[in-house]
């Protein structure tokens, strides 16, 4: 654990591979995080634009420009005649949500940012234990690359959903004689090795928050973002591990033969009787995922929600609204974030106590994420707000975060729930979060600590070219499933409900009228995904050219801003600071009347008494 | 510092004493199973049996924690963070054998 | 800057960085064995079988125990050695805590080794049956229980063929003397003449040739598709595919145009699957994990089946296990019955196991008598015997009164009979068998069964694989043991590699060791709860 080697004269001079490979600096380690988690982004998206291809144009083949990833061989295996089977439709739509989920979100918010900017806020010179940093760094890229890499494998990737449940995930790939070389249990050991990646980050990011912060840095003088990476913190270290354990048993399972998971008399169409030996509970599997699966909803969400903290009183120029209230509701959040989590399970044959119970927490725990969106909310009236980029990517998060968390209120009741489960309703509402939600939150704070990072600004026109489109796009690609939900579709559906077309409304097809009614929206939605991608071109211009040919930040802290990362040189060297820095405030004191400045940096020396009233 | 060398020659004593402790604990373990006077209850293995045995081992594993992992006199802090972990582990069992009993009962939301 | 904290504690927690890091790890390690008990627990509440109770034997849990508490003790003695500064009886107490963690697995490593070799049978009845189970007669390639066929014909499905088999198989294939049963054409024109007998190189040909056709092929439909849409949808603009043209659907002109265009569309021939057939019927013999057969009836024509789709035709051979029993259990057997109404006796008496051997309707005699006895010495008591006494037959008694008559065992009382049965040392980690065809070699000579495969439901060796009571335990135990090895290395780093760090700054060791030992307690309390659990409930 403690393995903080005192060699630190030997990063004087540290050779390229020591500086930017396998690097213990937590700036490096946060920018190698960033960058892997984008390119992962990238790949999420790209499987998503193919599965929307199948969804609008289901009969017809992938177009020339969406087929040139895949070789010839993997074409002639996965696709028929060009078009894609539900087969690999699954297999697209698990890696989808696996990878959005786990290699890029979660890297990007906590591994990036939270690598990043968490020691240069406290006053740190570095992460408490940088070898397990960068340990921590090299695990996920193991499990991501393996993940992905089993696309390549005889069977191809895994097919059960991100979710992985057992039966479906047992039976998937188990004709394979290989167990070990097939995408399910490289999906499962995968997990695992992302598991511990996270669980070594969260024990190097809870220390380094109570032990390293500088002198005068008091647990209410932290910024937000701090406060908001501890708990996700205790998030990942306490909702990770039942996870881990059902990845091993299901590995135990695949591998071994075991029946963790597997009932008694399990049967199945092609593959026939099961031959395990039965007696296991499917439903156990499903308890310790969502133990996990709702922690790591607000693990994807408050270092969004942290970014934006820091970037809407810093452009406001005034304190943050509420911050203690914040900090309370943080705490409050991430508690009952362990207690909710059977509401994904109210399907499964819950009784009434058990739903009513998940029902209560479910809806106590909207009362902190409001306050939480409140307080930003109310930071802006009255403020001078500026509007740089970063902040009208914070503006642009708070009402798409409200939506998502507003259209999620109706399926913590049971009732409610047992209409719109498995729905596109239910895809519209966490999209809501994730995407414009969660990645508008992490645009503004790419923007925000740009010049800090580089020393030079982020081009604002094509900020407005990736910023404009993308607000969009976002919601005409996302709204609409709100509709389907509400009418009907399935979120499985792999020809987006041509299955269950009928333009008969006295169809004996259940939906009659509604699926044609609905489906349109189909092509709508597509092409808002496809052009949405296009929209991301500016932005990836943006973030490589504007490292070297970018406006040239003239201060070390080119937004005024009070917390103490803006009080390192640009950019940071090893180290961080020059001089140990003295915390004398809290850090959002703007518009103060004592200073001159409408800022009050943490790291100012107090000037002379002033009363205050 | 509770860690001083003189306090820690002090602690010798006690280290041993916990030791011998555990390793009769666990004999005794084994006697409530195997000896057969020493059967609570009815024959075999029962409620009985297994809450002796399980508090047998609370006791063990909190003599350990207080005293060879220093948790009797530990900072609050650490009481916090390990708490933590204890708290949510029980929550999870609990909560999900809540779920496990409660299934809904099918015979009686639609008839026989 | 150095970070600080590292060794020296910061003034307003009381802690330094390692030892907030362990704990922090330690709770997390708390969830993860959480989520195993949890598991556990619920697994075993709701089985819908009956629970293994109290089935390992003790005596190698109990010395680890022991082992562990004591490394546990050496561990704290360690650290109260660095901190008084004598590294010399550091190095004694840490030498003995990485004896004991090599002690501890050595353990673990001999009952493991117990368990697979350990075969267990779920009849169809539900009777289990455990046992050593050996060479059959006819067994090929070393096996124990394998599924065996007399083979006529075989099909190679090309696409899915796997290495691992074919390998394995390819012996047996060329004895029986496989040959190709037609004249396949490949599409570069060759030509793979009847007869030619079966090779790794040979279906490696084919796959490829199978694999370029396809591609090709797939380019081609591909292509095809998108000009049928392309020239379809220029003809209607933004009518949508469900859409109707006339009488039609859009989705239908597609169709109509694709068909036409196909027509003309240079193809090439697939061939999927190499047929093979062999001169006379020659026996295949086959892992039972590997495939499974149509039906289990001796004599029968059938098929095999394996997981990569090669199908083996041709008559079912004996496939039925041989096993030397040392436990019998008819728990399962009677909560089936009961489920069916049949009275427990009645289910007894009828299984398999006792209509068809005579063995076996004597141990199960003698075993009745032993209850008898039981419920003798009990009710004075006022107990009963438990259901695991009446219906469960364990190694210890078979063994024990191997060579005593049904009289012989009447004239006992229970304390006697019980001391006829072999104490926790002989039976260390499980029943010891005399070894296959060696009267002279150590161990009890257990009745045996032969059970055919048709009365076989499942079966297994004592693995994860057996039961979700053995999954458990190995995924826990395991697990655990894990935690053992690590812990062990990074002590043992210390221990080796610690003297210059101890020269320089010994205060930073003892903090390191402190640490280090801390992980080593909590893997000594987890198995303080795993040893109830496991081998005692």
């Amino acid at each position: 654990m403690s393995d903080s080697h005192d060699d630190h004269h030997d990063h004087h001079n540290p050779g390229f591979l020591q500086k930017y490979v396998f690097s213990t600096d937590h700036k490096t380690i946060g920018l190698q995080y960033g960058l892997t988690a984008m390119l992962f982004l990238l790949f999420g998206f790209y499987l998503m634009m193919v599965m929307r291809w199948s969804i609008a144009y289901p009969h017809e083949p992938l177009p020339a420009w969406m087929g040139w990833l895949f070789s010839e061989d993997w074409k002639a295996q996965w696709l028929t005649e060009g078009k894609l089977p539900g087969e690999t439709y699954n297999m697209f739509g698990a890696m989808h949500g696996t990878i959005m989920v786990f290699l890029g979100i979660v890297p990007l918010g906590f591994g990036a940012f939270g690598n990043y900017v968490t020691p240069l806020q406290i006053g740190a010179p570095d992460m408490a234990f940088p070898k397990l940093n960068m340990w921590s760094y090299w695990l996920y890229l193991t499990g991501g690359i393996m993940m992905c890499a089993s696309f390549f494998l005889e069977s191809g990737a895994a097919k059960s959903g991100w979710t992985n449940y057992p039966p479906l995930s047992f039976f998937a790939d188990a004709q394979y004689p290989h167990q070990f070389w097939t995408g399910q249990t490289q999906w499962l050991l995968g997990l695992v090795m992302l598991i511990s990646s996270s669980l070594l980050g969260s024990v190097n990011f809870i220390t380094t928050i109570i032990n390293l912060r500088a002198k005068g840095m008091t647990w209410m003088r932290l910024p937000f973002f701090v406060w908001a990476m501890l708990v996700t913190g205790f998030l990942l270290l306490l909702a990770f591990p039942p996870l881990e354990v059902a990845g091993i048993m299901q590995v135990v399972d695949r591998m071994f033969g075991s029946s963790f998971f597997q009932p008694s008399g399990l049967y199945h169409q092609q593959l026939g009787l099961s031959d395990a030996s039965g007696g296991g509970s499917p439903l156990l599997f499903q308890h310790l995922f969502w133990f996990l699966g709702h922690p790591e909803v607000y693990v994807l969400l408050l270092p969004a929600f942290a970014c934006v903290a820091e970037i809407i009183p810093a452009n406001t120029r005034r304190p943050i609204w509420g911050y203690k209230s914040m900090v309370y509701g943080v705490l409050v959040l991430g508690f009952l974030s362990f207690i909710v989590w059977a509401h994904h399970m109210y399907m499964t044959g819950m009784g009434p106590a058990v739903s009513a119970f998940f029902q209560t927490t479910t809806t106590l725990i909207s009362i902190p994420s409001v306050i939480l969106l409140t307080c930003l909310l109310i930071s802006l009236w009255g403020g001078s707000i500026r509007f740089t980029p970063a902040m009208m990517w914070a503006c642009a998060f708070l009402p798409m975060f409200g939506i998502g968390g507003l259209t999620g209120l109706p399926l913590a009741f049971n009732l409610v729930d047992l209409h719109l489960h498995d729905t596109y309703y239910v895809i519209g509402h966490f999209h809501y979060i994730v995407a414009p939600g969660i990645l508008f939150g992490f645009f503004g704070g790419i923007h925000h600590w740009y010049p800090k990072i580089t020393g030079r600004f982020m081009s604002r026109k094509l900020h407005h070219l990736h910023f404009w489109p993308s607000l969009i796009l976002m919601n005409t690609l996302f709204f609409p499933m709100l509709i389907q939900g509400m009418a009907g579709f399935h979120r499985r559906w792999y020809n987006g409900g041509d299955a269950y077309l009928s333009a008969d409304p006295e169809s004996t097809n259940v939906f009659g009228r509604t699926v044609l009614e609905h489906i349109d929206l189909n092509i709508m939605m597509s092409w808002s995904a496809w052009l949405l991608c296009v929209a991301q071109i500016p932005f990836i211009i943006n973030l490589f050219v504007s490292w070297k040919a970018g406006r040239k930040a003239n201060s070390d802290n080119p937004w005024n801003a009070c917390s103490l990362e803006w009080a390192t040189p640009t950019p940071p060297g090893h180290g961080n600071f020059i001089e140990e820095p003295i915390v004398y405030r809290g850090s959002y004191e703007y518009a103060r009347p004592e200073v001159e400045d409408d800022f009050y940096a943490q790291w100012r020396k107090p000037v002379e008494k002033v009363d205050e009233d | 510092m509770a860690d001083s060398p003189e306090q820690i020659k002090k602690h010798i004593k006690l280290y041993l004493l916990i030791g011998g402790a555990l390793f009769v604990c666990t004999v005794l373990t084994v006697a409530v199973a195997k000896i057969e006077w020493l059967d609570f209850g009815s024959r075999g293995f029962g409620t009985a049996d297994m809450v002796i045995g399980l508090l047998i081992a609370l006791f063990k594993a909190t003599l350990v924690a207080l005293i060879f992992m220093h948790l009797n006199h530990e900072k609050k802090l650490i009481y916090w963070l390990f708490g933590f972990g204890l708290f949510f582990a029980v929550c999870l069992m609990l909560i999900t054998g809540l779920a496990f009993s409660d299934p809904v009962e099918f015979e009686g939301f639609f008839g026989r | 800057m150095e970070i600080p904290y590292i060794v020296e504690p910061r003034k307003d927690t009381g802690l330094n960085n390692s030892k907030i890091g362990i704990w922090l790890f330690l709770a997390s390690e708390v969830m993860l064995f959480g989520g195993l008990f949890s598991g556990y627990v619920f697994l075993r509440i709701y089985a819908d079988y009956p629970w293994p109770e109290r089935t390992l034997p003790v005596l190698p849990g109990l010395i680890n125990t022991f082992v562990l508490i004591g490394s546990s003790i050496t561990v704290v003695f360690a650290w109260v050695s660095l901190k008084l500064r004598q590294w010399r009886k550091f190095q004694i107490y840490m030498g003995i805590t990485i004896v004991c963690a090599a002690l501890f697995m050595v353990l673990k490593g001999v009952e493991y080794n117990a368990k697979f070799h350990h075969q267990a049978i779920r009849m169809d009845d539900y009777t289990v049956i455990e046992g050593h189970s050996h060479k059959q007669k006819n067994a090929v390639g070393g096996a124990h229980k394998n599924l065996n066929i007399k083979a006529k014909s075989l099909t190679v499905s090309l696409s899915r063929v796997d290495d691992i088999y074919f390998d394995v198989l390819d012996e047996q294939y060329s004895k029986a003397g496989f040959g190709l049963a037609n004249d396949v054409k490949l599409t570069d024109g060759t030509v793979l003449e009847q007869g030619t007998a079966i090779t790794k190189e040979l279906i490696d040909q084919a796959k490829k040739d199978f694999l370029a056709a396809l591609a090709h092929n797939s380019n081609i439909n591909i292509e095809l598709g998108r000009q049928a849409w392309k020239t379809v949808k220029s003809k209607h603009p933004g009518v949508k595919y469900y859409e109707l043209v006339g009488d039609q659907t859009l989705k239908g002109l597609v169709d109509e145009e694709l068909k036409k265009l196909k027509k003309d569309a240079d193809f090439k021939a697939e061939t999927p699957a190499l047929n093979f057939v062999s001169n006379e019927e020659a026996l295949i013999s086959v892992n039972p994990y590997w495939g499974r057969l149509s039906n289990k009836n001796r004599g029968k024509a059938g098929r095999l089946t394996l997981k990569d789709d090669t199908s083996i035709i041709g008559t079912i051979a004996d496939s039925s296990i041989t096993i030397n029993v040392d436990g019998i259990d008819f728990r399962h057997t009677i909560t089936k019955a009961e489920e069916k109404g049949i009275p427990k006796d009645t289910a007894i008496k009828n299984s398999w196991l006792l209509k068809s051997n005579e063995n076996m309707r004597e141990v199960w005699a003698k075993h009745k008598v032993v209850t008898k006895k039981l419920v003798e010495y009990l009710e004075p008591k006022g107990k009963k015997p438990t259901e695991n006494d009446i219906y469960r037959i364990n190694w210890q008694e078979i063994a024990g009164l191997a060579d005593k008559s049904i009289e012989d065992i009447e004239k006992l009382d229970h304390k006697e009979i019980e001391a006829l049965f072999p104490g926790d040392i002989e039976g260390f980690a499980g029943p010891v068998h005399k070894k296959h065809g060696d009267p002279d070699s150590k161990g009890v000579a257990y009745p045996e069964v032969v059970v055919p495969r048709a009365q076989v439901r499942f079966e297994s060796v004592f693995s994860p694989r057996w039961n979700t009571y053995y999954a458990t335990y190995f995924t826990i135990t395991g697990l655990h043991g894990l935690h053992v090895i690590a812990g062990a290395l990074v002590l043992a780093y210390y221990l080796f590699f610690g003297r210059k760090m101890y020269e320089e700054k010994p205060e930073w060791l003892a903090n390191r060791v402190e640490v280090g030992g801390l992980f080593w307690h909590f893997v000594d309390l987890v198995w303080i709860f795993l040893f109830p659990i496991l081998y005692l409930m």
